[in-house]
C-alpha cells in the first residue's frame, strides 16, 4: 500500500517553476505552477479557463437536435460519448425506447472511439516520455481505427452517429461494412499485442516509467478520480457494467495495482483487447431490424440527468426541456475530476517527470473548460 | 531557385497554436507530421512548438479570449518570411462557436483568425483532413520560398 502524498505548504516557496499557457511542452493550453526544492515537485497548481468557449451557454434556447449536436464541439477525442450521453438525456426524459440494432450500432463507435483515444494516450505518454518510435507506431495503429470510424461516420473526428431515437441513416451498418470492421479488428488486436510486447520488455522505457506518478487508492478515491485512472490504482469501478446499453455484453474490467505511470499505461493497452472483444460481440449477434424510431413526440421535462462511461472517464449531461428548448445544460467531463489527481502525482517526483505525470492521468483540457462551481466539504 | 530557397525548401518548420478549439483539428495536425500513414517528415516538414525556430504558423480553433495576446506575440516572435495558416472551420469563421443563434450567444469568442493576425492559407473542415491540410501548408509554401 502506497502512503498518501501531501502538499508541503511553507511559507517561502524555494522556486516556482510555471509552465503555460501556450507552452512547447504541452500540447493543449494550460497552466500548471511546480514548486520546486532540489528539483524535487514539492506542490503543483493547475490552472484551466484558457479554452473557456461557453458551451452550455450557446446550447441554452437552442432546439433539442441543434443542441445535441453542439455537444459534440466539446470534445474532438471523445467526441461520440458527448453527443451520446446528450441524446441518451433527452431519450430518458422523453421516454424514448430506440431499436436494439440501433443500441449496437451506438456502442460499436463507442467502443471504436475507445480504442483510439487510448491509442491516442499510448502516442502521446511515449511522445513524452521521449520515445517517438513508439508514438509513432501507436498513431499507426490508430489509423485503423480512425478509418473504420470515416468510414461508419464519414469523417474522421466528427461523426455524428446518435440522434433522438437511433442513429443516423448513413451509420447503417450493411454486410460489407461488419467484414471491414471485423478485419480491422484482427489487425488492431495484432498490432496491440505487438506494441504491448514490444513495450513491456524494453528495459529502458519501464525504467523511466515504474514507479514515478504514484497515487494511492485511498487517494483516489477521496478525489473522486474516475475511469481507467482510477482503475489503475487497483479500485475495479467501471460503469459500463451497469449501463443498460451494456448488458448484452460481456467483458472484464481490467485493473492495475500501483497507479504509477507504468500500470496507467499498461490498463489502456490491456482495456484495447476488451474493447475488441466488445466489438465483436456486437458484430456477431447485430440484431435485423430498423435503425431509427421517429415516432416520439417532445414534451416539457425537468432537469434531467445521464451518467456514462466514456474513455476517460464518467461523463456527466444534464439538462431541462421547455417548449423542444434546452434549458440549464450542464455538462462534466471526466479530466474535471482528475485535475486533483494530476496535482498529487507530480508531488515528490523529479521536475523532469512532472509533465509525464500529468499526462498519464490522460488530460483533455479542452473538455474540461466548463464553467464550474467549487463546493467545499 | 536562389541558394536560400533551397535551404529552406530542406527544413519547413510548423508551428501548431491552438486558441481553444475542441481539440480535433489539432490531433489531426500532429497526425499528419506523425503518424507514418501521412508522415510529412519524409518531405523535411517537421512539427515545433518553438516560434523562433518556426517558418509556417498553424492555427486551429476560434480565437479564445485569453488566448488572443499570446496569439499576437507568437506571431511576432517568428522570424521573417513566415506564413500564416488557419485551419479548420472554427479558425475561418468561428465555427459553432460564434453563434448559432441560441438565447445568449457566446462573448467568449474573439473572432475567426483573420481579425487578429494576417492569414495567408485557409483550410476548410470540421475537422481538417489530413490531406486537406498538407494540400494547405504546400499552398503557402511559396510566399516562404520566394522571399528575399
Amino acid at each position: 500500500m502506497t502512503e498518501d502524498k501531501r502538499p508541503i505548504k511553507q511559507e517561502i516557496i524555494e522556486t516556482e517553476v510555471s509552465m503555460g499557457t501556450v507552452h512547447p511542452a504541452a500540447l493543449e493550453p494550460y497552466r500548471v505552477r511546480l514548486f520546486v526544492e532540489d528539483e524535487i515537485v514539492k506542490d503543483a497548481e493547475i490552472t484551466v479557463g484558457v479554452n473557456h468557449r461557453g458551451i452550455e451557454r450557446i446550447m441554452e434556447g437552442l432546439p433539442v437536435e441543434k443542441a445535441n449536436a453542439l455537444t459534440e464541439k466539446v470534445c474532438g477525442i471523445c467526441s461520440n460519448a458527448h453527443i451520446w450521453n446528450s441524446v441518451l438525456t433527452a431519450e430518458k426524459g422523453l421516454g424514448i425506447e430506440i431499436p436494439q440494432r440501433a443500441n449496437y450500432i451506438r456502442v460499436i463507435v463507442e467502443e471504436l472511439e475507445r480504442l483510439h483515444s487510448h491509442c491516442l494516450y499510448l502516442a502521446h505518454g511515449s511522445e513524452v516520455l521521449g520515445h517517438e518510435t513508439f508514438s509513432m507506431r501507436a498513431f499507426y495503429l490508430r489509423e485503423t481505427a480512425m478509418e473504420l470510424l470515416r468510414m461508419i461516420g464519414g469523417n474522421r473526428v466528427q461523426y455524428g452517429a446518435s440522434i433522438i431515437g437511433g442513429v443516423r441513416p448513413r451509420c447503417e451498418l450493411n454486410e460489407m461494412r461488419l467484414q471491414k470492421i471485423a478485419d480491422g479488428m484482427d489487425t488492431f488486436e495484432k498490432g496491440i499485442l505487438d506494441f504491448a510486447d514490444r513495450f513491456s520488455s524494453d528495459p529502458i522505457v519501464m525504467s523511466r516509467i515504474e514507479g514515478i506518478g504514484v497515487i494511492s487508492q485511498k487517494q483516489a478515491k477521496e478525489l473522486e478520480v474516475t475511469g481507467p485512472c482510477l482503475r489503475s490504482t487497483g479500485l475495479a469501478q467501471d460503469l459500463r457494467t451497469v449501463m443498460k446499453e451494456y448488458e448484452d455484453f460481456d467483458f472484464e474490467v481490467i485493473t492495475q495495482d500501483d497507479g504509477d505511470v507504468k500500470s496507467n499505461i499498461l490498463m489502456r493497452v490491456l482495456e484495447v483487447p476488451e474493447s475488441i472483444k466488445i466489438i465483436r460481440q456486437a458484430i456477431k449477434n447485430l440484431p435485423k431490424g430498423p435503425i431509427i424510431d421517429r415516432s416520439w413526440e417532445m414534451f416539457d421535462c425537468d432537469t434531467i440527468k445521464s451518467y456514462i462511461e466514456v474513455p476517460r472517464g464518467t461523463l456527466y449531461h444534464s439538462y431541462g426541456i421547455e417548449d423542444g428548448r434546452v434549458r440549464g445544460s450542464i455538462i462534466r467531463t471526466p479530466s474535471m475530476t482528475n485535475i486533483g489527481a494530476m496535482q498529487l502525482a507530480c508531488i515528490g517526483d523529479h521536475i523532469t517527470d512532472a509533465q509525464l505525470c500529468i499526462v498519464q492521468c490522460d488530460p483533455c483540457f479542452t473538455c474540461t473548460d466548463r464553467a464550474i462551481e467549487v463546493i467545499k466539504i | 531557385m536562389n541558394l536560400k530557397s533551397f535551404s529552406r525548401a530542406r527544413a519547413v518548420h510548423l508551428m501548431l497554436v491552438y486558441t481553444g478549439g475542441c481539440n480535433g483539428c489539432d490531433i489531426e495536425i500532429v497526425n499528419c507530421v506523425l503518424s507514418p500513414k501521412f508522415d510529412v517528415e519524409q518531405y523535411k516538414v517537421f512539427l515545433t512548438w518553438n516560434p523562433r525556430e518556426a517558418d509556417v504558423l498553424l492555427v486551429s480553433g476560434p480565437v479564445t479570449r485569453f488566448n488572443e495576446e499570446p496569439l499576437k506575440k507568437i506571431y511576432e516572435a517568428i522570424p521573417e518570411p513566415k506564413a500564416v495558416v488557419a485551419a479548420g472551420s472554427c479558425a475561418l469563421m468561428g465555427g459553432v462557436y460564434k453563434n448559432i443563434h441560441g438565447d445568449i450567444p457566446s462573448e467568449e469568442i474573439m473572432g475567426p483568425v483573420e481579425n487578429i493576425i494576417p492569414v495567408d492559407a485557409k483550410v476548410p473542415g470540421c475537422a481538417v483532413r489530413p490531406e486537406d491540410l498538407i494540400s494547405g501548408v504546400v499552398a503557402a509554401l511559396p510566399k516562404l520560398l520566394e522571399a528575399d
